[in-house]
């Protein structure tokens, strides 16, 4: 979480909140190790990654909701996801991410 | 930003540190941010703060299952350092090495015409020192490699059987097979206990058919990164276990 601070320092100190998004499991193969993190700001800017591309969207999508109700959230990606509207990782792999809230 | 991540933020690049994050239950998002040395500051539950030696001393981030509670656990920490004695030219190549890595390097030779800026330029630091002197300044720790690479008994010894009372996590030493049973036997007279050598890999290195000299500092780096991981150094593509690095448990 570390490396991202300063820009999400820079988000806060402009009025803004953040969500950060930290890779916390990987099971099988995965793109990124555990730690990995990914800062979204309440206007939309972006800096880090989870995963190289294939859940980013996904983690937007659940950032809104954690800016909306403030609480942490922790999500699976994977192939063992079956519903239809899972974001899948072509590697085969599984992630959990969790999301906090920052201000 | 809280005072938590603020600290965090203006942690030094040689401190150590563990962010614990609670993932689960009432307590979710609560971190503890326990830097080496004992400062604590964050909301988790403090008795998080117990496991922070073991996160510290495994150098790698770990999910914790703690009484059924998921708990991240953010290693923060400078690079590892290799501290090479002999300043010989398997010693530049290993720092190179080390360096592409983000390795901090360290070579030390007793020789002042060995140690020189031009002979080892990839070494962060360069030391003109008998071996106890070397290791008293260096002070290895658990995230340092030690590597002796003199081919001399004069030097290797004391450097080995200093290095062998340190927290060191890998010690190397080049030599003929014929060179090593010889040391062995030394070290046994010097008073190393027989379990204490099997710390020491001899002849260093992975089973790579290395000839060159840079070829010789990857084998011996890849056996590096293998002791820190806690993995045998074989194939991928014939081990079982999963590719990237789990800290050892």
């Amino acid at each position: 979480m570390k490396e991202i601070l300063p820009e999400v320092e820079r988000w806060i100190e402009s009025g803004e909140d953040a969500v950060v998004a930290t890779v916390v499991a990987t099971r099988r193969s995965a793109p990124r190790p555990i730690g990995s993190s990914l800062a979204i700001s309440s206007s939309g800017a972006i800096c880090g990654s989870v995963s190289g591309g294939c859940v980013e969207s996904d983690v937007y999508e659940k950032a809104q909701e954690v800016f909306e109700s403030g609480k942490p959230q922790l999500v699976s990606y994977g192939i063992s996801d079956d519903q239809a509207w899972s974001v899948g990782l072509p590697c085969g792999g599984e992630i959990d991410v969790f999301l906090e809230k920052v201000t | 930003m809280s005072d938590l991540l603020e600290r965090l933020a203006a942690l030094p690049e040689d401190a150590r540190a563990v962010l614990f994050t609670v993932l689960e239950g009432d307590d979710a998002g609560r971190k503890l941010l326990v830097v080496e040395g004992g400062e604590t500051v964050g909301d988790g539950p403090a008795e998080l703060a117990a496991h922070a030696d073991a996160i510290l001393r495994g150098g790698r981030n770990r999910l914790l299952e703690l009484d059924g509670t998921r708990v991240f656990a953010e290693w923060y920490g400078p690079p590892p350092r290799l501290l090479v004695y002999g300043a010989v030219d398997t010693a530049e190549a290993l720092c190179a090495a080390a360096k592409l890595l983000g390795w901090t390097t360290i070579v030390a030779d007793a020789r002042a015409k060995f140690a020189t800026r031009e002979r080892i330029p990839s070494a962060d630091e360069l030391i003109v020192a008998w071996p106890d002197e070397t290791l008293a300044q260096v002070q290895p720790d658990h995230q340092t490699a030690v590597v002796v690479l003199t081919h001399d008994d004069k030097f290797d010894e004391p450097a080995l059987l200093g290095a062998l009372a340190t927290e060191a996590f890998y010690l190397g030493a080049l030599g003929s097979r014929r060179n090593q049973e010889r040391r062995r036997e030394r070290l046994l007279a010097a008073g190393v206990e027989e379990q204490e050598l099997e710390r020491i890999s001899g002849p260093c290195g992975l089973d790579v058919g290395a000839d060159t000299q840079h070829e010789t500092a990857l084998s011996i780096l890849a056996e590096i990164l293998a002791v820190r991981a806690g993995r045998g150094g074989g194939r991928l593509r014939e081990s079982p276990r999963r590719i990237h690095a789990e800290a050892p448990s």
